[in-house]
């Protein structure tokens, strides 16, 4: 298939080298155009974005990324009419590090990204990436309309202070430490203490608190699993059954891959040398990994039955004694025992530096200290919020970092380095570390780059599949369960209750606790696999399972109906009877845009069968239907 | 030693290499040659996963069966009492056990139904869970695999491998799922595998079908198609894949989910008649396990059902009238036996066979229960040693593998060629060689790029087929 593209875009590239463009990109600069054939009112012309060149306008400028102009909730109603006309197009040399590096690659192979994503596909990904729900119509129209060259900045100044972005970011966090009511390892039936970590994590994310700080937290907790949130991380990560050293072995596993986002596992089982997966994994042996583990052996959990509850909470206290064993031949992994000649007692040492804690602290205090202040924690932190919000990860997949393939002018022979882009990951490490492990500052810069901010689509000619990770447009990706759940009860107005064991039932379902909750729209949730935190893991992948959903599920068919009064569509057709305002209304408010001419007319056309008023009535609720079937409304 | 056949997508895939970034690939281009867990007529043509071959001796597998149903008794059923059972002061007048096989004893007053079969069943005695907690136990068996090892996580399901394996057999008009999972949905999913070749979990079925295969969901059928029509129209991203691979997947599966709604005959397969449904127990498991039959004997891409069935985590009074074992097998037995005189009664894919011939039936659960005297509840505890039922698929019935002790607490005599437990990964390796597997296949298309056993170690003879069940 790639013959005739490759056939194309070489001579896009002669005809691009021909003018001396890309000759003359020394420094990072580039040129682009706004795709503007979905941002505007309909009134107004569409953009030709054929050409990638595009003349600078005066009021051409760069965002400052760090000016936060502190603004309420999301609302974008005082904001100014629009100025129609020419897309929007800047030359500049950025400012933003990840422009500098993504526009830097790019210029310098010779991949022209494309245009710049228009306002309303903006802001409908900007909001589910920062806080994962969609605008209503009232916000896609005060955005557009709003003149002031900054808006995009203001906008993601208003969401990362909005409640829904502690929410969102909420979800991510639980997943990462897959915050569960129970786990196929352990069995045990946590949901108050998955309530309380949920509660103790929201909190942390509304409050700004440093990431590496919730780390240390949760990694050094002691007290009640039931009153406290943090000493849950312990609990879930514990597996019955085995032995104590298979709990010991799972925290530090876990805290490896989670936190370091490395895959330091399999040298629970087995010495790293001849292991082909991980060459730094391969310096490593059993020892090490053992004397990692060896950090929680001095942490009693101490089961007791809550009277409230009547189940098992847990207490966790640290002690001054209590040493990792070689002593066991059963349990989850192979037999643990000493060299011939050797102790069977472990002394801790942190596994990527070797670093022994120092006399007189908790061994996990002193264990959380040098895991959260090692240059990989950042690294594998910025590389996981990386990801969320352009779908691939510098180094990809996000928790399988090896440390020997970072640097790529110091590999081992024959190898390639793992990130995309070296020096953006080095310089958000830096960047993060620096502004105190902030997750919105973080976000901020991610959010306001031009490269986040690039089409979905590739205007400049045909797309070829290797520049996906150059990032020369957005990465479509599916909606996650939860953000597409609470789109389709957004846009049709029609709420659900989501039940939550031991707490209180929901509206949204990007505030359940987990994702195993939700009751009757569980369905619906796993179809869009939200995973459950343990054996199956959160995937983006599509099925015919979704497309059965979307099309048939009571989920949506439901929130079709026009004799549902709480409906879009029996809202709208409450308002008018017009064709051409119920397709605007339909569109603005399910798809977050105005539909383009070619849709209006289709669209108009359609619903113009609808003679009487039934017969427009169930017109309507189609188009409805084929609006949250359209691709673009599960994609972003 | 190893000998073994290994499988590479990513690397062989066209034979190419990309310069940038190291091995990399489009994925749509992954599934058009790896083929699709539910093709229907759009990716008839696709070509069986690549293969490289490491060395050139796979191991025999029998091939004998095409599909599988995975019966699974969720709870852990007692062992001592089903498929072992043995005999005391306990055990109810009502059982009026039965000897078949020669000296194999079987309660056939507790399974009237179930024993009309017996010479159909092989019962497995010799084995040994891993685990005494129920969701540790249960993902283990669905995946072959420890939960809490290296690749518990993204493990897939034995149906999900099955689906994939058997992919490249579909034909055009195949509209059905490779996998399809029934009444409950499974411990596990896909794992690392495409969402393809997860189940298609139907859960909460009635006599008029699968909502949400009907093409009268809401309006009818023409209401249907003209809503699909006006989408269509609408959306102009469904062709030439403007936004990337997922969204282009996904027209596919459109495409490949309209056939399921607009299919004669697919939502008369989930649905059933008043007096099948009677004949199967009338209870939503019987409903179930008569959906089964119905989607194997269609014929049209169903390969592997896991027919899921809580209920048998009898702690107490496993032996009064109205509960316990009693309460479970008045819908149990009926189901079970109704689905095996049907399987036999309807014709396989051959001329020759019957579609029991060619499925093989696995009734197992996550471990067995305490033996001899119940505990002072009148129930039986969580316990290693356990039984297995097959059925079908090649297997030689009208025995029993193994012999335990008076109580079935500890194995006499294993009953096979390891002379050892056999294990969940013992019984994985036999399903995938009835079904025609290879057993030994290692995957190298994992994310974590350790490479993926589909039975671990059994490329090193750690685990193997039970072949004398055949």
């Amino acid at each position: 298939m790639s013959e005739r593209r490759d056939g194309v875009l070489i001579h896009f590239y002669r005809s691009a080298a021909a003018l001396g463009f890309f000759a003359a990109l020394s420094t990072p600069v580039f040129l682009y155009a706004d795709a503007a054939d979905e941002s505007q009112p309909p009134s107004q012309a569409a953009a030709d974005v054929d050409c990638p060149v595009a003349p600078v306008p005066s009021h051409a400028r760069v965002p400052n990324v760090h000016a936060a102009e502190p603004s309420a909730r999301t609302s974008f109603a005082h904001e100014a009419p629009a100025a129609p006309g020419a897309p929007y197009a800047v030359a500049r040399a950025y400012r933003n590090p990840v422009d500098q590096e993504i526009f830097g690659k790019m210029a310098a192979d010779g991949v022209v990204p494309t245009v710049r994503a228009g306002d309303a596909e903006f802001l409908r990904r900007v909001m589910l990436d920062l806080t994962g729900q969609i605008p209503d119509a009232a916000q896609v129209k005060a955005f557009l309309a709003d003149a002031r060259p900054d808006k995009r900045a203001l906008a993601i100044e208003s969401l990362l202070a909005s409640d829904a972005f502690a929410d969102r970011w909420t979800m991510w966090f639980g997943d990462l430490v897959e915050n569960v009511r129970t786990t196929s390892a352990n069995g045990i039936e946590q949901a108050p203490g998955r309530n309380a970590l949920h509660a103790w994590v929201r909190a942390s994310i509304a409050a700004g608190k440093p990431y590496d700080q919730m780390v240390r937290e949760l990694v050094g907790a002691t007290g009640d699993s039931f009153a406290d949130g943090a000493p849950n991380f312990w609990v879930r990560n514990l597996t019955t059954m085995g032995v104590t050293q298979d709990n010991y072995d799972n925290l530090a596993a876990v805290t490896g891959e989670k936190f370091l986002g490395m895959q330091i596992n399999c040298s629970g089982c087995h010495n790293g040398a001849g292991h082909s997966l991980n060459l730094y994994v391969q310096l490593k042996t059993r020892m090490d990994f053992w004397k990692n583990a060896a950090f929680f052996a001095q942490t009693t959990s101490t089961r007791t039955l809550d009277a409230a509850t009547t189940l098992n909470k847990y207490v966790l206290t640290d002690n001054t004694t209590g040493s990792y064993l070689l002593n066991t031949t059963t349990g989850n992994r192979p037999p643990r025992q000493p060299a011939t000649g050797q102790p069977n007692k472990v002394d801790p040492a942190f596994y990527l530096t070797g670093e022994k804690p120092a006399a007189g602290k908790p061994l996990r205090a002193e264990y959380a200290r040098m895991l959260t202040s090692h240059p990989q924690f950042a690294r594998a932190a910025v590389n996981y919020v990386f990801k969320e919000m352009f779908g691939i990860g510098i180094v990809d997949p996000p928790d399988n970092f090896d440390l020997l393939l970072q640097d790529p002018n110091n590999l081992p022979p024959g190898q390639t380095a793992q990130p995309s882009h070296p020096a953006l990951l080095n310089r958000l490490q830096a960047t993060f570390v620096a502004g105190g492990y902030d997750l919105r500052s973080l976000l901020r810069t991610l959010a306001n780059s031009e490269a986040y901010q690039l089409s979905a689509r590739y205007a400049p000619g045909p797309w070829n599949e290797n520049w996906t990770r150059y990032f020369a447009r957005r990465v479509t990706r599916r909606i996650p369960a939860e953000p597409l759940f609470d789109a389709l009860a957004a846009a049709s107005g029609v709420l659900d209750t989501l039940t939550v064991t031991s707490a209180s039932p929901v509206t949204r379902a990007m505030l359940l606790p987990d994702t195993t909750e939700g009751g009757g729209p569980s369905g619906f949730l796993n179809a869009f696999l939200r995973g459950n935190r343990d054996t199956n893991l959160r995937s983006g992948d599509v099925s015919t399972i979704q497309a059965l959903t979307l099309m048939n599920d009571n989920a949506v068919v439901n929130r079709i109906r026009s004799g549902t009064a709480a409906t879009l569509v029996a809202r709208t057709l409450k308002a008018t009877q017009k064709p051409d305002e119920i397709t605007d209304a339909l569109f603005l408010t399910t798809l977050s845009r105005y539909p383009t001419a070619a849709e209006k007319t289709s669209a108009v056309s359609y619903l113009k069968t609808g003679t009487t008023a039934p017969l427009l009535a169930t017109k309507t609720e189609n188009l409805q239907w084929a609006l949250f079937n359209k691709l673009e409304f599960a994609f972003y | 030693m190893s000998t073994k056949k290994e499988i590479c997508e990513a690397c062989t895939l066209g034979g190419k290499s990309f310069p940038v970034f190291g091995p990399s690939f489009s994925r749509r281009r992954f599934f058009e040659l790896a083929g699709t867990g539910i093709a229907g007529s759009y990716l008839a043509n696709t070509l069986a996963p690549p293969r490289r071959l490491e060395a050139a001796t796979s191991p025999a597998l029998k091939g004998t069966a095409r599909n599988l149903i995975f019966v699974f008794m969720s709870g852990g059923p007692s062992h001592s009492d089903l498929w072992d059972l043995k005999e005391g002061a306990w055990t109810p007048a009502a059982f009026a056990p039965t000897t078949f096989g020669g000296n194999v004893r079987f309660a056939q007053g507790l399974m009237p139904n179930i024993s009309q079969h017996l010479g159909r069943i092989t019962l497995l005695r010799s084995v040994l869970s891993w685990a005494a907690v129920h969701s540790l136990a249960q993902t283990w068996a669905q995946q072959s695999r420890n939960p809490a090892g290296v690749l518990g996580d993204i493990a897939p399901n034995i149906g999900s491998v099955v689906s994939l394996e058997l992919a490249a057999q579909r034909r055009a008009g195949d509209v059905l799922p490779g996998f399809i999972a029934l009444n409950a949905t499974p411990s596990k999913g896909s794992g690392y595998l495409p969402a393809r070749y997860a189940p298609l979990v139907a859960t909460g079925l009635s006599a008029t079908g699968l909502a949400s295969v009907k093409p009268n969901a809401y309006g009818g059928a023409a209401a249907f198609a003209e809503r699909y029509g006006l989408l269509q129209t609408l959306d102009t991203d469904r062709a030439g894949a403007p936004l990337g691979d997922a969204p282009a997947d996904m027209t596919d599966f459109y495409g490949q989910a309209k056939a399921l709604v607009d299919s004669p005959t697919v939502n008369g397969l989930f649905s059933w008649t008043a007096a099948d449904y009677a004949r199967y127990g009338s209870t939503s498991f019987g409903g179930a396990a008569l959906v089964a039959k119905q989607l194997l004997a269609a014929n049209q891409g169903a390969r592997y059902i896991q027919l899921t069935v809580g209920g048998w985590d009898n702690h107490s009074n496993i032996y009064a009238a109205n509960a316990g074992l009693f309460s479970q097998m008045k819908f149990f037995d009926p189901a079970i036996g109704s689905l095996l005189a049907d399987l036999e009664g309807a014709p396989g894919a051959a001329p020759d066979k019957t579609l029991l011939d060619e499925t093989l039936v696995v009734m197992l659960g996550e471990f067995g229960r305490t033996v001899g005297a119940p505990n002072g509840q009148g129930g039986r505890d969580h316990f290693l040693r356990t039984g297995v039922a097959l059925a079908g698929g090649g297997v030689t019935g009208g025995r029993a593998i193994g012999v335990t002790d008076a109580t079935a607490s500890k194995v006499v005599d294993f009953g096979w060629s390891a002379n050892r437990d056999i294990r969940i990964e013992d019984l994985t390796c036999t399903i995938y060689s009835a079904l025609g597997i290879d057993y030994t296949t290692v995957r190298h298309d994992d994310p974590i790029g350790r490479g993926y056993e589909y039975v671990p170690f059994a490329k090193d003879g750690v685990y193997k087929p039970v072949n004398e069940v055949f």
